[in-house]
């Protein structure tokens, strides 16, 4: 079991985006690249009412990903702690990482020739800080950052209080 | 997650060698939310929210977190300037302060001597703390004539509540309504007045039903229990439609009714107008959902009601706001914990006493520009933006010769920007204190550089309605940039007024704070102030209105010769009222939906917040765009009676096929000719801003509903159309 996963309750999201800002002023990812990306779907109709969610799109740091298997230079590790970590001094542009992705949350760096991806701030997790877009910045809370069962439960028991 | 705390800021000054953190108080949109600003080498690195704050709980939105883009933005003004060339041909040149502020001074006195103090009209856009100076500047300069939003935004909530209850009742989140109704409001992407989209949310999580008003399924409407989706412009008829519902169920609250309100006999014979079958037909809203939701509001306790700028953008404007708080208040949820509470500020100086209205000669304040026509807002010193363009225009009832706008940009934001232009470009003297030359500062003949919220220190949320006060503290300080209460302290000496103004702007801080026994210094210190929290205040003191009661039947309305019962009106142009209109241009066009990122027409030259949404998008229904040959993603053009403007049309499938929804507020700062495309997105050059579509008692100009058709942008020349 991963100590680390970043997971979103979408039930709660709103659409604010203010993760995508959070994670820019963090990681300065140039124009037109995010890291995090918050995307609508719908309005559509789920059996007789319109529904209308918002996706958090961002890297999932799999289980067993597929961007590891896929990359030719070894630039992407999976660490003991469950955080899938894209080195781009060592990426060499190929690009099989981002067709390799179910989530289509790698993107093409043209400015640098390299791949990028949300590293889950590593660089702030080692320092005992949370990672910029789950540090408090959710209007709606709803963004956790921690061992997976644990986000689970309390994920539950807000899920619970939201609908008594 | 022992390991991890939010918003750790030891650690976070360790790992980034941040050289300190200054808590302070953001104001990217009216202000509110408690911040934390770390800063290196005495520039700003980053900014998060403050986890001590009782607003914003250390959550903090895209616009605040991308307030340091817009400080160090290269296009930024850092200096005045003053026009070289013809107005609008972009040619500047850098001037001091001092000959910038003596100009102004010099051209204020002028026309003040020449056509009397009438003939300057000052002007801010949205709330943005610095009302309260330009309202003390213009009273003591002896004009009535201060141009703002307030005539179609939040003005109308103030006035409407202190006539009807004494101020403005604002939700209790804190105490966590069990049922909240959001209408035509989405908070979570505008926090708007008052109001931020955290304590809300929590509400939710806490269990709260939901009822969502509103013409499109925002997420609100989606989670909400039961979802109104009313024909815009109807808000009235639903309200009433509800209304009659708790009336006729004897769901209301009748120890408040027979105590604490005032006119219910002839408000029920009113309501009684309004049977559900008719609301059906007017709101397009069955009347079951109407009858569901008014039962699920009236009988959860405590219930509050979320609302916000779209029901005041109307020709039903004051009405709107009259009858959600009849809504509030008989259903006995007014100054109750968990329902709407009327708070009490500190007890500081307040706006109004700072504003210094009592000033104002009356001989001056009869000439306030529309105060015969729109009575109610002239009673509030607001005045209705046609007036001023029509003084300007001509010359009716008088001159207007000079033009003084701090934070506006009413090219992009009042209604019908072609007469705003031709005003602009004819009045003869114009000053612009902005952050950027704007479409409407390049028309000025100079412009000063405003302060942002970094650059300043200020009392935060001095002029709200929630009961808190906040420390804004200066941080940075960039080029020659100054805060609008610096620039007029300053200017109000070179006018002659120095006697009532200050050395410094601190010491007027420190007069703003002196009841209460603190200076500025001191406040500095501290995290917030709160006024004492007492609710059902009524109970031993009534209310503070004529009667001391509760006024659904407003006395003072009666007074200024109108209806003292709210009614519904149709709006202006509608399927209904205009026909012949209808066929020409068959669909609904509603304008405003609010964007993350954006705050009216700010922030669109910060990357960071462009990128969250590029274009101007007009939503259209996959059927009507199937109809009329539209794609998903084709540039569009929408045309009214009054003009054409393009957008980028995308699907929506979540309101009424015959509903449109334009953006407002769209100029291109990327583009660097002096009109920077003013016009060719700008949802103004459609809407109409003639008296008779202007709320008869606050001067709304009704912008949110119009008649419009819309095609692809070539078609006119495939077709000949």
């Amino acid at each position: 079991m991963s100590r680390f996963a970043l997971i979103i309750d979408y039930e709660s999201c709103w659409g604010c985006k203010a993760c995508e800002v959070a994670c820019k002023q963090e990681n300065r990812s140039p124009d037109g690249i995010k890291l995090i990306h918050v995307s609508e779907d719908g309005p559509r109709m789920v059996g007789d009412t319109l529904d209308f969610v918002y996706q958090v799109n961002t890297c999932r740091h799999c289980v067993e990903p597929d961007c590891v298997e896929a990359c030719p230079e070894e630039a992407i590790t999976k660490r003991d702690d469950g955080i899938v970590i894209l080195n781009e001094k060592e990426c060499v542009g190929c690009g099989l990482c981002i067709d390799a992705c179910p989530y289509h949350v790698i993107s093409f760096n043209s400015d640098q020739g390299v791949a990028t991806k949300c590293n889950l701030c590593h660089h702030r997790v080692d320092r005992g800080l949370l990672p910029a877009c789950a540090d408090a910045v959710c209007l709606a809370h709803c963004i956790y950052f921690g061992p997976p069962d644990e986000i689970e439960k309390v994920m539950e028991k807000r899920k619970a209080s939201r609908h008594s | 997650m022992a390991e991890f705390q939010y918003c750790n800021v030891e650690r976070e000054i360790e790992a980034y060698g941040y050289d300190s953190v200054v808590k302070s108080h953001c104001r990217m949109c009216h202000g509110g939310c408690g911040v934390l600003v770390y800063t290196k080498k005495g520039k700003v690195e980053k900014i998060a929210g403050d986890p001590d704050c009782p607003i914003n709980h250390g959550t903090l939105c895209s616009k605040g977190l991308a307030s340091a883009q817009l400080a160090y933005h290269p296009d930024r003004l850092t200096f005045p300037v003053k026009r070289m060339g013809p107005k609008g041909s972009g040619r500047w040149e850098r001037i001091s302060w001092d000959e910038a502020l003596d100009t102004i001074a010099e051209r204020l006195l002028h026309y003040r001597d020449t056509f009397g103090a009438e003939s300057v009209v000052l002007g801010y856009g949205t709330g943005r703390e610095n009302e309260a100076v330009i309202y003390r500047f213009a009273n003591l300069f002896g004009t009535p004539n201060v141009l703002t939003a307030g005539h179609f935004c939040y003005g109308p909530r103030i006035a409407t509540s202190i006539i009807t209850c004494g101020t403005n009742p604002i939700v209790d989140y804190e105490n966590h309504p069990r049922c909240i109704m959001v209408w035509g409001n989405n908070l979570v992407i505008s926090n708007p007045d008052c109001y931020k989209g955290e304590p809300f949310s929590t509400t939710l999580d806490a269990g709260a039903k939901l009822i969502a008003v509103d013409p499109r399924l925002t997420r609100i409407a989606a989670r909400a229990d039961i979802w109104l989706p009313l024909r815009p412009g109807t808000d009235a008829a639903l309200a009433l439609g509800m209304l009659h519902v708790i009336i006729e169920e004897g769901l209301y609250d009748k120890d408040f009714v027979e105590n604490h309100v005032h006119g219910w006999e002839p408000f029920v014979k009113r309501v009684k107008e309004y049977p559900l079958d008719r609301v059906e037909e007017i709101t397009w809203v069955p009347a079951q959902k109407i009858r569901n939701a008014a039962r699920l509001f009236a009988a959860t306790k405590p219930a509050a009601i979320q609302w916000g700028v779209a029901i005041e953008q109307q020709v039903t404007c004051a009405d709107n706001d009259r009858l959600l708080m009849i809504l509030m208040g008989i259903t006995g949820n007014i100054d109750v914990p968990g329902g709407q509470a009327l708070f009490k500020p500190p007890g500081i100086r307040n706006v109004g006493h700072f504003g210094a209205h009592r000033m104002l000669p009356d001989t001056q304040r009869e000439k306030r520009l529309g105060g015969d026509r729109f009575r109610l807002a002239g009673n509030f010193a607001i005045i209705n933006p046609k007036c001023v363009w029509d003084a300007i225009l001509d010359e009716k009832p008088y001159p207007v010769k000079a033009l003084f706008f701090i934070s506006s940009n009413p090219l992009m934001t009042r209604g019908n920007a072609a007469e705003v232009y031709r005003a602009l470009e004819q009045v003869e003297f114009m000053a612009v204190s902005d952050f950027f030359l704007t479409p409407t500062a390049e028309m000025a003949d100079i412009v000063l550089p405003a302060a942002t919220w970094l650059e300043m220190d200020y009392i935060g949320d001095f002029w709200k309605r929630h009961g808190y006060i906040l420390p804004r503290r200066k941080v940075i300080q960039v080029g020659e940039c100054r805060s609008d209460h610096e620039m007029l302290n300053d200017l109000a000496h070179r006018v002659g007024q120095g006697e009532h103004w200050w050395e410094t702007f601190e010491q007027a801080l420190d007069w703003i704070l002196e009841p209460i026994g603190i200076t500025w210094q001191d406040f500095k210190k501290m995290d917030y102030i709160r006024g004492d929290l007492i609710y059902q205040k009524y109970e031993t003191m009534g209310f503070s209105t004529p009667t001391r009661k509760f006024e659904i039947y407003s006395t003072v309305l009666e007074s200024m010769g109108y209806d003292p019962l709210p009614q519904y009106r149709e709006p202006p142009e509608s399927p209904y009222r205009t026909p012949d209109l209808y066929r020409k241009f068959p669909y609904i066009l509603i304008t405003g939906r609010r964007l993350p990122g954006f705050f009216h027409t700010e922030n669109r030259q910060v990357p960071w917040l462009r990128e969250l949404h590029r274009d101007p998008v007009v939503e259209i229904h996959p059927d009507t765009a199937g109809k009329e040959g539209i794609q998903d993603g084709d540039w569009v053009t929408i045309e009214s009676p009054r003009g054409r403007v393009r957008q980028k049309a995308r699907f929506f499938a979540g309101m009424d096929p015959r509903i449109v929804s334009a953006e407002h507020g769209w100029w291109f700062p990327e583009k660097k000719d002096p009109g920077h495309g003013w016009y060719e997105s700008n949802i103004n050059m459609l809407t109409d801003n003639a008296y008779e579509v202007c709320d008869p008692a606050m001067g709304a100009t009704h912008v949110r509903t119009l008649l419009c058709r819309i095609y692809p942008e070539n078609h006119r020349g495939r077709h000949g159309l």
